[in-house]
C-alpha cells in the first residue's frame, strides 16, 4: 500500500512535465486552432475577435497558469471546435478503446503465448518453425495493409463479419485482429526466447530428473519463470493499445481515442491535444504501475523497497 | 493444447459470424438509409455550420428561407415566396403558413430575427456568420460595436423585412446555406448536441466517430420524406467506405480516387457523374518574388501539360479550367482560348521577363490531400524543363492554410469548394482585393478595374448583365494567371441499385434526401 502511493506520487512531477512539453510544442508548431474553426472563408475582423476569446494572444505562461488550474480544479475544459466539454469526448472514447484494447492483448496473449510455448518446446521442429514465420509476418506487415486485407476477405469477399463500424463482437474481430496481430508475433517469439533460456537451466533438469511429467515441466517449472520478460511486452503493448490507435481506428472507422486524439491535432483543437494527452499520460503511468506490481508477483525475488 | 490458438479464432469468427447482426448498422433494409461523411460534424448548430459534414447534417434536421436543389437551383423553403424592393435593398421573405419545428414550437418572424441574431452575437464561436453580414448593422453587431441589428424587422407574424447594407442580387441564395438555418424562439439549450429543427429529419441519436441517425419527420411542410429512416456513418477511410457500399452497408458513396478505373471498369451500371461546383487550381502569389510578373505567371500555365495530370494523376474525373466559374453556372465559359501546353511558348515568355536564367520557387502540398500532393508533384516535373526549379513544401493542412493565408507560399495546389451557386462565389472571394488571404484569395490578386466589376455584378440585379459580367471579370482575371489553372472536378458517385430518387448534389447541401427510398 505504501509503494502504491508512493508510485501515485511520483507520478505528478511526469504529468507535469508532460503538460508542460505539451504546451511548448503546441505553441511552436505551426498551424492555427481558429483557421480550422472559421473554416475556408473568413475575414480577419472575426479571426482576431476568436483569438482575443479564447485567450490565444496571451503570454504562454498565463495560458499554462490557466490551464493548471483548470486542471486542478477538474476541469479538462471545452473543444474550441466542438464546443463540447473534453472530459466528456474522452469519457465517451476511452470505453471504445478500452474495448478494443483489452480484446487485442487477450487475443495476443493466448495466442502469442501459447505459440511461443509451443515453439520452445521443440525448436527447430515444424511448429517452431510455422510459429516464427508467421511471427516474422506479423511483426513485418505493416497495420495498414492486413486491416484492409482482413477487410477484403472477411466482409467484402466472404462476408462474415462488417467492414468497420463498432457495435456488437461481430464488429470487433478484425479491429482486434489487426491490432493484435503485432503483438502476436512479438510475444510468440519473446516466449520463444525466454522459454529456451530457462528450459535449459540446471532446475529444469533437475525436474526431469525427479520424474516430474514434461507437462508440468514445461508450465509450472519453465513458463513461471520464463514470464517476466513477457509481462513486460504485455504492459508496454496494453499501455499503447489503451492510449488509441490511431491506424486500426481510422481503417475500421473505430470512435475510440486515436482518432480523437489526430482530429484535435489536425484541428490545432489545443484543449481536446492537451488533455488526450494528459488523460494518456495517466493511462500508460497506470499501467506501468500495473506491470510492475505483477512483476513482483510472478517473481518473488523481485521486490520494490 | 496444440490446436488452441487456431480453436480460439475459429470460434471467436463463427460466433460473432452467426451471432451477427451488431447494432443495427446493417444493410439499409426497407425504408433505412445510410450515408456516410468522412469525419465527424463539429456540431449539429447551424451556427457552428463551418465545414462540409456539419453543414450536411444541419441541412437535414433544419430549414433555412430558402434551399438549393441537388442542381444548385435556388428553391424556396421557410419563405414561401420573397419580394425586392428600394432599389435591390430591401428584402421580405414571407413565412409558409402552418410550419412547425421538431418540438411542436410553431415558426414565427421573431424566430428567424433570434436565429440570425444568435449566429452573429460575438462569443457564438462559430466564425462564419458572413452569409449574414449584408444585413444593415450585422457586422457591427458581430463585431460587438453595436447592440442592434438595424436590417431586421418583423413584419406582423408572418413575414421578415431585412434591409442590406448594400444591393446584393444573390442575397437569396446566402441564406439557403446552413449558418442561416432556422431554429425555434427561444433557441433551446443544446442545439449541438440535441438539435430542434423544421427539416425533413427528426433527430434520433448521435455515436461522436461513429454514427448519427435521423428519423423522418412524418409532418414536413414539403410532404415526409420517402424512407423511414437515415443513418449517416463516419468512415474517415476511403478504401473501407467502398467496401462498405460493396457490403451492401452504404446506399450512396463518392468513389475513391484510387478506385476510378476499376469501378468504372466493373460497375459502370451503378455510376452517377456530374461537374461538381468546384475549382483545382495553384495558387501563384502574385505579391512575391518572380511571380509579381504576369509573364512568369503566364509562362507557368503554358509549362504544365494540365490535360495529362488531368488523365494520369486525376483519373480523368475533371474538366480543364479556362477560368475559375465552374461549368454549370452562369458565366463559365470553358470553350476560352488561352494557355495550353507549349513549354516553348514558357521558355519565351520567361526570356522576356528577365528571368533566361531560371527561377527557383517553392510549391505547397498538404498532406491529407493525397490527390492534389500528387498534382504538386507533376508540376513541379513539368516546371523543370523550362527552367522553374520547384521546391516542394510538405505540411499538414492547417500550417499550409496558414501560411497561404499570410501569403507566405509562392505557389500553393487547392481546390475551393462552393458555398453558393453563383458565379460570384468564384469571383469575390478569389479575386476581389478586399478577400486577400482568409477571404479566400491566396493569390493575393489585386486589380482595381477588375475589383469594381466585381462590385458591380454583386449590385446588377439583372440576371443576363450579371452573367456577363462574371464573364468579363473571369476573362480578365484569367489573362493577368494569378493562378495555374488546372481543372473543374466531376464527381463520381456509385448508388446501389435499389436505391432510388436521390442524384449527386452539385453542391454540398443541395441534397436533403427527402425523395430518397430503396424500391422494392
Amino acid at each position: 500500500m505504501r509503494l502504491l502511493a508512493r508510485r501515485l506520487l511520483l507520478t505528478l512531477p511526469s504529468l507535469l512535465g508532460v503538460l508542460v512539453v505539451a504546451f511548448l510544442l503546441l505553441d511552436v508548431a505551426p498551424g492555427d486552432p481558429v483557421t480550422a474553426m472559421v473554416g475556408e472563408r473568413a475575414d480577419s475582423a472575426t479571426i482576431a475577435r476568436l483569438r482575443a476569446e479564447l485567450h490565444l494572444d496571451d503570454p504562454l505562461p498565463t495560458q499554462f497558469g490557466h490551464y493548471v488550474w483548470d486542471v486542478v480544479r477538474g476541469d479538462l475544459g471545452r473543444s474550441y471546435i466542438t464546443q463540447r466539454p473534453i472530459a466528456q469526448d474522452l469519457g465517451e472514447r476511452f470505453p471504445k478503446t478500452a474495448e478494443l484494447a483489452l480484446a487485442a492483448m487477450a487475443l495476443a496473449a493466448v495466442t502469442g503465448i501459447t505459440l511461443g510455448v509451443l515453439s520452445a518446446v521443440r525448436p527447430g521442429g515444424i511448429v517452431d518453425r510455422i510459429a516464427m514465420l508467421l511471427s516474422y509476418l506479423g511483426v513485418s506487415f505493416p497495420v495498414y495493409w492486413v486491416g484492409l486485407l482482413l477487410i477484403l476477405v472477411f466482409a467484402v469477399a466472404l462476408k462474415w463479419l462488417p467492414p468497420s463500424g463498432s457495435g456488437g463482437l461481430a464488429y470487433l474481430v478484425l479491429p482486434a485482429l489487426t491490432l493484435g496481430m503485432r503483438s502476436i508475433a512479438f510475444l510468440a517469439r519473446m516466449t520463444r526466447a525466454a522459454m529456451l533460456d530457462v528450459l535449459s537451466s540446471d532446475f529444469i533438469r533437475t525436474a526431469r530428473a525427479k520424474g516430474l511429467a514434461e507437462r508440468v515441466v514445461v508450465l509450472r517449472h519453465g513458463f513461471r519463470n520464463a514470464l517476466v520478460p513477457v509481462i513486460t511486452v504485455l504492459g508496454l503493448d496494453t499501455g499503447n493499445y489503451l492510449t488509441g490507435s490511431i491506424l486500426t481506428e481510422t481503417i475500421f472507422g473505430w470512435p475510440g481515442l486515436g482518432r480523437y486524439v489526430l482530429t484535435a491535432i489536425d484541428k490545432r483543437d489545443l484543449p481536446a491535444i492537451q488533455g488526450s494527452i494528459l488523460f494518456m499520460s495517466v493511462v500508460f503511468l497506470v499501467v506501468n504501475l500495473i506491470t510492475d506490481l505483477l512483476y513482483a508477483k510472478a517473481d518473488p525475488r523481485v521486490a520494490y523497497d | 493444447m496444440r490446436a488452441l490458438p487456431v480453436t480460439t479464432l475459429a470460434c471467436l469468427v463463427v460466433t460473432t459470424a452467426c451471432g451477427g447482426g451488431g447494432d443495427g448498422q446493417s444493410p439499409a433494409r426497407g425504408s433505412q438509409l445510410t450515408y456516410y461523411e468522412t469525419y465527424d460534424p463539429r456540431s449539429l448548430d447551424p451556427a457552428l455550420s463551418t465545414d462540409v459534414p456539419t453543414g450536411e447534417m444541419v441541412t437535414l434536421a433544419y430549414d433555412g428561407l430558402t434551399q438549393f436543389d441537388p442542381d444548385g437551383g435556388l428553391l424556396p423553403a421557410l419563405a414561401d415566396r420573397w419580394t425586392v424592393a428600394r432599389g435591390g435593398l430591401r428584402y421580405v421573405f414571407h413565412l409558409r403558413a402552418g410550419v412547425r419545428f421538431h418540438d411542436g414550437t410553431r415558426l414565427t418572424p421573431e424566430a428567424v430575427r433570434q436565429s440570425f441574431l444568435r449566429v452573429l452575437t460575438p462569443g457564438t464561436r462559430g466564425g462564419r456568420a458572413w452569409p449574414l453580414y449584408p444585413i444593415a448593422g450585422a457586422a457591427a453587431y458581430a463585431s460587438g460595436r453595436s447592440s442592434e441589428v438595424t436590417g431586421i424587422g418583423l413584419l406582423g407574424d408572418s413575414a421578415v423585412a431585412l434591409d442590406l447594407a448594400e444591393p446584393l442580387a444573390i442575397f437569396p441564395k446566402f441564406l439557403a446555406m446552413p449558418v442561416a438555418a432556422v431554429v425555434p424562439a427561444p433557441p433551446p439549450a443544446d442545439l449541438g448536441q440535441h438539435p430542434v429543427g423544421s427539416g425533413p429529419w427528426r433527430f434520433v441519436a448521435w455515436q461522436h466517430d461513429d454514427y448519427l441517425r435521423f428519423a423522418r419527420n412524418q409532418d414536413y411542410w414539403a410532404g415526409a420524406p420517402a424512407a423511414d429512416t437515415l443513418t449517416v456513418r463516419i468512415i474517415p477511410e476511403p478504401l473501407t467506405r467502398a467496401a462498405e457500399f460493396e457490403a451492401g452497408r452504404l446506399s450512396v458513396m463518392e468513389v475513391p480516387f484510387g478506385e476510378t478505373a476499376r469501378w468504372r471498369r466493373e460497375h459502370p451500371e451503378l455510376l452517377l457523374e456530374k461537374p461538381a461546383l468546384r475549382v483545382v487550381y495553384v495558387a501563384l502569389n502574385n505579391r512575391r518574388g518572380p511571380l509579381r510578373n504576369v509573364r512568369v505567371r503566364q509562362a507557368i500555365n503554358y509549362a504544365v501539360n494540365v490535360p495529362e495530370i488531368l488523365a494520369t494523376v486525376y483519373g480523368g474525373r475533371g474538366i480543364l479550367a479556362r477560368g475559375a466559374i465552374p461549368p454549370g453556372l452562369p458565366g463559365s465559359d470553358t470553350a476560352r482560348t488561352g494557355y495550353h501546353y507549349e513549354p516553348a511558348e514558357a521558355k519565351r515568355l520567361l526570356q522576356a521577363a528577365g528571368y533566361g536564367s531560371g527561377i527557383e520557387l517553392q510549391l505547397w502540398r498538404n498532406t491529407s490531400n493525397v490527390e492534389l500532393a500528387r498534382v504538386a508533384q507533376a508540376v513541379q516535373a513539368q516546371l523543370e524543363p523550362v527552367g522553374i526549379r520547384v521546391e516542394l513544401v510538405e505540411r499538414d493542412a492547417s500550417s499550409q492554410r496558414e501560411a497561404a493565408r499570410k501569403g507566405e507560399t509562392d505557389m500553393v495546389v487547392l481546390d475551393w469548394w462552393a458555398d453558393y451557386p453563383d458565379a460570384d462565389n468564384f469571383l469575390y472571394p478569389l479575386f476581389y482585393s478586399g478577400s486577400f488571404g482568409p477571404g479566400g484569395n491566396y493569390a493575393f490578386y489585386a486589380d482595381a478595374a477588375a475589383d469594381s466589376l466585381i462590385l458591380r455584378a454583386r449590385r446588377t440585379t439583372d440576371d443576363a448583365a450579371r452573367t456577363a459580367l462574371y464573364r468579363e471579370i473571369d476573362e480578365r482575371v484569367y489573362r493577368a494567371a494569378p493562378w495555374l489553372y488546372l481543372w473543374f472536378p466531376t464527381d463520381l458517385w456509385a448508388k446501389r441499385p435499389d436505391v432510388v430518387g436521390w442524384d449527386v448534389p452539385v453542391i454540398f447541401n443541395g441534397q436533403r434526401w427527402t425523395g430518397a427510398r430503396r424500391a422494392p
